[in-house]
């Protein structure tokens, strides 16, 4: 048995090149200092392929239609329990992946890994952003129930905010100027074909990418860390490392080039990232299991009594919302448009050398208030609609 | 000494023979009211400071850790000693308060209070122990775990940790008298609906608090200070104090905002007292003072880089009138008369170019909100600003003028804290516990069987 293995493997090593390839894989140099915090990236595409995996389920029985739509998974709630606990996990992993998603970037924006040579890094990162929260917002509206039909109205008729183009964005999205049955069947075009043809390849740049430049980790492991300190002389350039990738990949500041001290990816940053990886999808089966995926009445547009709930990753937006009057709305809206663009620019923005968030001011300052005014609102509304 | 007493004597034995054979309860509201209220702000300065302390200061450490800097250290330890040093006289005044003057003056509600509230005064209780062990052995095994640094600021995590938790405890009380659910329900009890906006306002507040106050003390003690170290670091620790301060108070705009959104939403009145009523012209001088406590910290911003000629004095003066224009319009007053019920009742709800006693740019919406965004923006900026301009300053050579502003940030936030706690408790009255029990419904009740004269 094992000489046949050895013999499959043998084969198939001469014509894919297996070995090298998994040493390439496997053997890159990271670095040491901070590295449970670069566990996000692993756990987030290990949380979006659950995604595609429970989607992949899902769509053998969801049927995308305003007659059938709530009817299919009201099936599935009330006579398949391995299906209802299939959407459990497809609704959880949503929910914790946009956290660790976010995690990650804020990881990623403090730590100064989006500078020189990584910059292509961070846009295919907050494009992947958008697009994981484009998927959110468009499962949100699938199920058809009660919740989903005024999420739906409430977010398709925010484009109709934009100036000049914004009814017709309203009216493609929408099928027309009403809700009705065009709107589910783009919206589940949208989530199952659209966006995941974006969003996957994206991934393949962004894991691209990563490997050619290698990961940046934090700017403690670096020498330039040692100039802000006070009776530490800077230690000289570490020896460069001979396996994949080289640091630098590219010419870059000297001070931010080669980690000081670096291990290989396999054992030691699969551990840490394989670990994370199982406690968070151990943590989704446990909510599946124990709350499942709620499912509320089916959509009955002509009611008056229901208060919708936003998702939670809604709140801050829907906080600002409800504090802000009727004539500032337009102006809040444009804020995650704005935020997006911001992002965007951020690595042409902020150009310097300098990694060490203490030493970044200009950026540093906003992004900490737009991080703590986030979980602010997101406190705050959730208190809120305790008390609905 | 003899001649002294008799001469006292009848007087004292008159004074006896008049007060009371019992806790006062039912008599003498307004002395009651003034009794609770002065010793309550003062027990509320002396708290705020502690607890923002007790958050602070393991903040301030993990800086210096991360930062590889003395100096964080140094002001971290400070801070340290302040709250083993002040712990004690809060909680003393918390203890009088309790055993004193709420049971004596106002007992039918203090007694309602801890039933309704047990847990978390349960809670809060334990807290106070708590902070107090962990602040001990936080400043206590400095030296000793100064090998141990992880260990150290473990230690001072958990100590920030039970500050927070002893004020959310507290605030859960303070806001249901406010907005009160059902009280069977310690969920509901615990997220009433202002729980949360005024745990985050008081906590965010606190921490500014503390960032003015250790500015203005840093203030006084670099004036005192002889030689070079000293000075140097009493002037970064004043910088230090405010840039911290600042940078809280830049988030309160929009915590307030919710707060009184909340309010709105669910104790009407109240609001509409603080908005329009007999409490709106002190609202109004809040959102002044706001404004004034950014101006101030901005002009010392600008002064402190101008002192060392470092670059970005001109643009925070730009900020300066932007802070400036924000107050001005934050402070016009919406109704040209004590109320706007006033303005009803005369007739003159109309604007004033046209004889009546309204003025358009004084209302919340929209003025007032870009007011507020002005201020939090522009406030943004300076700090930016500020701190891209450090690295051209030398600690030390700060002159008497940047002192001075740092002592008045503190004093003009003493100020805020004085009126945000009167509107607060005033903006409930006539009731203790909103629709529950009323001032006066208090002092009709006794708690207590009076006791038989002899």
């Amino acid at each position: 048995m094992g000489r046949r293995l050895d013999a499959t493997y043998n084969w198939l090593d001469e014509r894919a090149a297996l070995r090298s390839l998994v040493r390439k894989g496997l053997y890159e140099a990271v670095p040491v200092r901070g590295a449970w915090f670069y566990t996000l990236g692993s756990a987030t595409l290990v949380l979006i392929l659950l995604q595609l995996v429970t989607g992949i389920f899902l769509t053998l029985l969801y049927v995308p239609s305003v007659t059938e739509a709530w009817a299919s998974l009201q099936f599935l709630k009330q006579h398949d329990v391995f299906g209802s606990i299939v959407r459990g996990i497809h609704l959880w992993s949503a929910y914790i992946l946009l956290f660790v998603i976010g995690l990650h970037m804020v990881r990623t924006f403090f730590s100064g890994s989006y500078k020189r040579p990584r910059e292509l890094n961070w846009v295919t990162g907050v494009i992947l952003f958008v697009l994981v929260l484009g998927m959110a917002i468009t499962g949100a509206f699938l199920p058809w129930d009660q919740a989903a039909y005024w999420t739906a109205v409430v977010v398709t008729n925010i484009p109709a905010y934009t100036p000049f183009i914004g009814s017709f964005v309203r009216a493609l999205w929408r099928g027309g100027d009403a809700m009705g049955p065009i709107t589910l069947v783009r919206t589940f075009g949208i989530h199952v074909w659209l966006l995941p043809a974006i969003l996957f390849p994206l991934i393949g740049v962004h894991l691209a990418l990563l490997r050619k430049h290698g990961e940046f980790g934090s700017y403690v492991n670096y020498r330039g860390a040692f100039r802000a300190r006070e009776c530490v002389d800077v230690p000289p350039p570490p020896a460069q490392r001979p396996i994949e990738p080289p640091y630098p990949a590219v010419p870059t500041d000297e001070m931010w080039a080669v980690p000081l001290q670096t291990e290989d990816f396999y054992p030691y940053q699969t551990f840490k990232d394989g670990l994370v990886s199982v406690v968070l999808v151990v943590v989704v089966f446990v909510l599946a299991v124990a709350i499942g995926a709620p499912l509320e009445a089916i959509a009955d547009p002509s009611t008056t009594s229901y208060v919708p709930v936003p998702e939670w990753f809604f709140l801050p937006l829907d906080q600002l919302l409800l504090l802000v009057p009727q004539q500032l709305i337009p102006l809040i809206l444009v804020l995650p448009v704005g935020g997006v663009v911001l992002l965007l620019g951020l690595p042409f923005i902020d150009r310097g050398p300098e990694r060490n968030p203490f030493e970044r001011p200009a950026v540093m300052v906003p992004g900490a208030f737009a991080v703590v005014f986030v979980v602010i609102l997101t406190l705050l509304g959730s208190g809120r609609l305790f008390n609905q | 000494m003899i001649g002294l007493v008799a001469a006292v004597a009848p007087a004292v034995h008159q004074l006896a023979a008049q007060l009371p054979p019992q806790a006062p309860q039912g008599n003498n509201r307004i002395g009651s009211q003034a009794a609770i209220g002065t010793l309550f702000s003062i027990h509320i300065l002396l708290a705020g400071l502690v607890s923002g302390a007790g958050e602070l200061a393991p903040a301030i450490e993990f800086l210096g850790y991360a930062r590889q800097r003395r100096r964080y250290d140094r002001l971290a330890h400070g801070l340290g000693r302040f709250i083993t040093l002040y712990f004690s006289v809060s909680s003393t005044i918390a203890i009088l308060l309790i055993t004193v003057l709420l049971v004596g003056f106002w007992g039918h509600f203090w007694s309602t209070m801890l039933t309704i509230a047990w847990w978390p005064l349960v809670i809060e209780a334990a807290t106070f122990v708590l902070q107090v062990s962990l602040a001990y052995i936080w400043y206590y095994s400095w030296d000793a775990l100064r090998s141990f640094k992880g260990v150290h600021m473990a230690i001072g995590g958990l100590l920030a940790v039970a500050s927070f938790l002893q004020v959310y405890m507290i605030d859960i009380v303070a806001s249901y008298m406010l907005t009160p659910t059902n009280p069977q329900n310690p969920l509901r009890l615990a997220l009433n609906p202002t729980s949360y906006p005024l745990t985050v306002h008081r906590t965010v507040g606190n921490l500014a608090y503390i960032g003015f106050v250790t500015a203005a003390f840093c203030a006084i003690r670099f004036r005192r200070a002889r030689n070079p170290e000293d000075k140097a670091f009493y002037d970064w620790a004043g910088s230090f104090g405010l840039l911290w301060g600042v940078g809280m108070t830049l988030m309160q705009p929009i915590v307030g905002y919710s707060y009184a959104k909340e309010i709105q939403l669910h104790a009407y009145s109240a609001w509409y007292k603080m908005m329009f009523g007999t409490l709106s012209p002190v609202f109004l001088w809040q959102i002044t003072l706001l404004g004034l406590i950014f101006i101030v910290a901005v002009t010392y911003f600008t002064r402190r880089l101008r002192t060392d000629g470092a670059p970005g004095a001109g643009l925070l003066k730009l900020a300066t009138a932007g802070l400036i224009a924000s107050t001005v319009l934050a402070a016009l007053p919406y109704h040209l008369n004590f109320t706007y019920d006033a303005v009803v009742a005369a007739g003159l709800d109309r604007p004033f170019w046209q004889g009546g006693l309204i003025n358009p740019l004084g209302s919340m919406i929209p003025w007032k909100i870009l007011a507020l965004i002005g201020y939090s923006l522009i406030a943004i900026a300076a700090v930016v600003w500020y701190l891209r301009g450090l690295p051209g300053v030398v600690w030390g050579t700060a002159r008497r003028g940047e002192q001075r502003l740092l002592v008045l940030s503190a004093v003009l936030t003493v100020a805020m804290m004085v009126t945000m706690g009167f509107i607060r408790e005033n903006g409930r009255a006539p009731y203790l516990i909103t629709g529950q029990i009323t001032i006066e419904g208090q002092q009709n009740t006794q708690s207590a069987h009076p006791t038989p004269a002899p």
